[in-house]
């Protein structure tokens, strides 16, 4: 059975999970840091990715779950790297937004990280809703309305409601 | 007939069955109302897609491209022996021990640590001590004249060593900081000083510190080095253009 040269399909793929990884963290640094990480964890997993599998979308669960994880080691070391923590709350964006507007990028960071996660995997990188549940690991109602939410929120950030 | 926000959305999302689509397709027609509300969903994944659609032209670090081949080695077969360098080793304390006596460092007071799972800004190649990962990546991209204000990594002054090299020197923002100062030689930023950084020549907002206000050993080095005046922002960015090489 032909392997899968898995390196180099990564290789060719890290555009788009850069691009994934950017829509995740707000600093570049930070989004490189989280792929390299995802990367890694790849490379030791590989045997998971079934052969007739996009690797695009198996990818794009690692790095969540590194994303994920990030996070959490965040909240716990209460570290201040960067404004995104939690995804600051909607409600505040929208006061802010009435006096200023964000870029699209700032308002990203500042939707709740679910949220993020599927705006950036539907509406950036053009994943179906069913290949999106499967990434996301949750039932295809569940990211439609985190997408729904997540929409409404930007709109409102962006001044565009 | 009104259409809920989710078949809107999934209209514009291409996630309606035939039937469906049809539906609202012919209803935009005569339906201003709906009309705008498809506008709005496409002009929202309009806007996001283009702002990040410029991250698909960046040249991609280095080191993503390594270690998306360098860990990949298929299994080797046990009777082949691979023939790949030996990786570049992590960094342990008895190593920054090791290199506090070769180089010009100043004590390390604070430990510094590096994020966990983010690869480690300084490893040893082949007994030198060279930038790697973001700090590699960072000295090679960032202008101290553009950096972001709260940036992890700061780049500081710039300037053309004695050897005819580009150098410059860098603070890492951790728990705690670290200053110095690296040269680029073969495509690598070898270091040449690095010490703690006193929290003012780490204070937010300062990361373009006046030689003065860095570490007294990585100063030092700077004076020891520099030839001329620090580049200033043109001059800093024909070099970055130039791939810091003369």
């Amino acid at each position: 059975m032909a392997r899968r040269d898995l390196s180099e399909e990564l290789v060719t793929l890290l555009p788009r999970l850069r691009r994934f990884a950017r829509a995740l963290s707000r600093n570049p640094h930070d989004a490189d840091d989280l792929l390299q990480l995802a990367i890694e964890r790849a490379l030791t997993r590989a045997e998971q990715l079934r052969d007739d599998a996009p690797m695009a979308n198996w990818m794009f669960g690692i790095v969540r779950h590194a994303w994920i994880d990030e996070l959490r080691a965040r909240a716990r070391g209460a570290r201040v790297f960067v404004p995104e923590l939690e995804g600051q709350r909607v409600a505040d964006a929208r006061q802010s937004a009435d006096l200023e507007l964000l870029s699209v990028q700032d308002a990203m960071a500042r939707l709740p990280e679910e949220q993020r996660v599927a705006v950036a995997l539907v509406l950036i990188e053009g994943l179906s809703y069913k290949e999106a549940a499967h990434v996301m690991e949750v039932p295809i109602g569940t990211v439609t309305s985190r997408l729904a939410r997540g929409r409404e929120a930007l709109q409102a950030m962006l001044g565009e409601g | 007939m009104t259409f809920t926000d989710e078949t809107v959305m999934a209209y514009v999302d291409g996630e309606l069955d035939e039937k469906a689509r049809t539906a609202v397709s012919a209803a935009l027609a005569t339906d201003p109302e709906l009309a705008r509300r498809v506008a709005r969903h496409r002009a929202l994944r309009e806007q996001l897609h283009s702002e990040f659609a410029a991250v698909l032209e960046e040249r991609v670090p280095e080191h993503l491209v390594v270690a998306a081949r360098g860990g990949a080695a298929s299994p080797v077969p046990t009777n082949v022996i691979a023939l790949q360098p030996r990786p570049a080793m992590r960094w342990s304390w008895p190593q920054w021990g090791a290199m506090a006596a070769s180089l010009a460092v100043g004590v390390l007071v604070a430990p510094f640590l590096w994020r966990q799972g983010a690869r480690e800004p300084l490893v040893v190649q082949r007994g030198q001590v060279v930038a790697s990962g973001t700090l590699a990546f960072a000295l090679s991209e960032q202008l101290a004249s553009t950096q972001a204000a709260d940036t992890r990594i700061g780049v500081g002054v710039s300037f053309l060593s004695r050897d005819g090299s580009y150098c410059r020197t860098f603070v890492l923002r951790d728990r705690s900081a670290v200053a110095g100062l690296a040269c680029h030689e073969h495509d690598q930023w070898r270091l040449e000083a690095l010490a703690a950084a006193t929290p003012s020549s780490a204070a937010p907002g300062q990361y373009r510190p006046a030689a003065s206000s860095l570490p007294p050993a990585v100063a030092r080095t700077l004076d020891e080095l520099i030839v001329g005046e620090p580049l200033d922002a043109s001059a800093e960015s024909a070099a970055r253009a130039r791939g810091w090489r003369r």
